[in-house]
């Protein structure tokens, strides 16, 4: 050990830290009440999933309540975690549902693409080279250097999404700047899958839908910025998040994934 | 032997079967730890509050999955440290963390002369200002390693980074603060 890290041994020894809280006087009757460790309850799994093929199936927008129930797994990326869960929040619908897909997406605004380039001053762009030009792109501001969503259209190959209502969408953004920016919570049926795309690293989603919840500017998850989505592939190019949707195989996600240039 | 202690392994273990009070026994030992870790995180001490307890309910739900035989403390400071992230606000809004030496730090031998404190405390302000003044990884690795003494894997663990990012990044930490503090102290 050097001196320095002797010194900030020392000084670590002299921080005042606040007092610490008695956790247990806090949430010992929640501890009393709680199912002691794993219970699987695949019956109500199954409802869980029902009520969600119900909802689907009346084509109603879905908002995620902030409330979450208790974590089996933990995935993490930079801009993004992957938390399976032993089941889903509960499911709201809203029955007055933005018109647009990009207005029920919240992707922000629209920015041109003319002849074959998205008109965005946002230095951090990559377009997948599988995929070329999207048929429209949007900006929001609502993060730190801002996101970046690039909007496909169902067409040959790409089939419409029952989540996004569009092809593909891919999203873009500083993961560094906005840790833990996408919150994916993933209830059994869905497959997690840690990736390599190249020497990035991925995380796939694939089967049942999953909730993804992007959090607001104060860093918290508000009500309506939750919804479900279907499979989906998490890439950590250098500095950016870069997110895959649609109702793609794994190995499709991939090359579009491995087609995009490198930061 | 009756009024040993139970070893960690034998606290999981029992609060695996439903022994709340052998889990109280695990999150009492580790709270503190866990409570500093998430207040490094937030930089608020009512969000490390609420972060340390949701952790531990969340904890005690998911003991089923922990592993007999692991040490404890890594896989609860993760969950804690997860729920500490929640609470973070956006970067571009949150505030520095604060860190305040302590007025009467705790001396390890003879009593220095009025000189010589002042000079240790000029010290320690001045490498307080240094690690206050890095970007904010950079913060938490000096942070965890150093001020709360967790291990690479704990710190690992706590941040979500890889063993390797966290040796990598408390490196060039150290260089940094080594370049700001002009020659080491």
């Amino acid at each position: 050990m050097t001196e320095l890290e002797r010194a900030l041994v020392r000084l670590g020894g002299e921080i005042a830290f606040p007092p610490t809280p008695d956790v247990l006087a806090a949430v010992g009757d929640r501890l009393e009440q709680a199912a002691p460790v794993r219970r699987r309850r695949p019956s109500r799994r199954a409802l869980v999933v029902a009520f969600v093929a119900l909802a689907l199936g009346a084509g109603a927008a879905m908002a995620v309540p902030a409330a979450r129930t208790a974590i089996l797994e933990f995935f993490g990326l930079r801009g993004a975690t992957v938390t399976r869960v032993d089941t889903l929040p509960p499911v709201e619908t809203r029955p007055e549902a933005p018109v647009t897909a990009a207005a029920e997406l919240e992707l922000g605004s629209p920015v041109p693409v003319e002849d074959g380039v998205v008109r965005v001053r946002w230095p951090y762009l990559v377009v997948p080279g599988a995929l070329g030009p999207p048929d429209e792109a949007y900006y929001s501001s609502l993060l730190p250097d801002g996101k970046v969503s690039l909007v496909y259209e169902p067409g040959p190959g790409v089939p419409r999404s029952r989540y996004t209502g569009v092809g593909i969408l891919v999203t873009e953004f500083r993961g560094d700047l906005a840790p833990g920016y996408v919150d994916k919570l993933v209830a059994g049926g869905t497959a997690i899958e840690r990736l390599r795309i190249g020497r990035h690293r991925a995380i796939w989603l694939e089967g049942g839908p999953h909730f993804v919840a992007f959090r607001t500017p104060d860093g918290g998850f508000g009500e309506d910025v939750g919804r479900l989505a279907g499979n989906t592939l998490l890439v950590e190019l250098g500095r950016l998040l870069v997110r895959i949707e649609g109702e793609l195989e794994r190995d499709r996600a991939a090359e579009i994934a491995r087609s995009l240039p490198e930061p | 032997m009756g009024d040993r202690p139970l070893a960690e392994d034998d606290l999981v273990a029992q609060a695996k079967l439903g022994d709340t009070r052998a889990y109280g026994a695990l999150i009492q030992e580790h709270q503190t730890i866990a409570f500093r870790t998430a207040y490094l995180i937030t930089s608020s001490a009512a969000d490390a509050e609420d972060a340390v307890q949701e952790g531990a309910v969340k904890a005690h739900r998911a003991l089923g999955r922990f592993r007999t035989g692991k040490p404890f403390r890594p896989w609860f400071l993760a969950i804690v440290a997860n729920e500490a992230r929640n609470r973070r606000r956006s970067a571009g809004r949150r505030e520095r963390l604060a860190l305040r030496a302590a007025e009467d730090p705790l001396s390890g031998g003879a009593v220095p002369s009025p000189e010589a404190a002042m000079l240790e405390a000029e010290q320690r302000a001045e490498l307080l200002a240094a690690v206050e003044g890095l970007r904010e990884e950079d913060r938490l690795a000096i942070a965890c390693r150093y001020f709360l003494g967790l291990s690479e894997e704990e710190t690992a663990a706590a941040l979500a980074w890889r063993r390797g990012t966290v040796k990598s990044r408390t490196s060039r930490a150290l260089d940094r603060l080594r370049e700001r503090m002009e020659g080491g102290v």
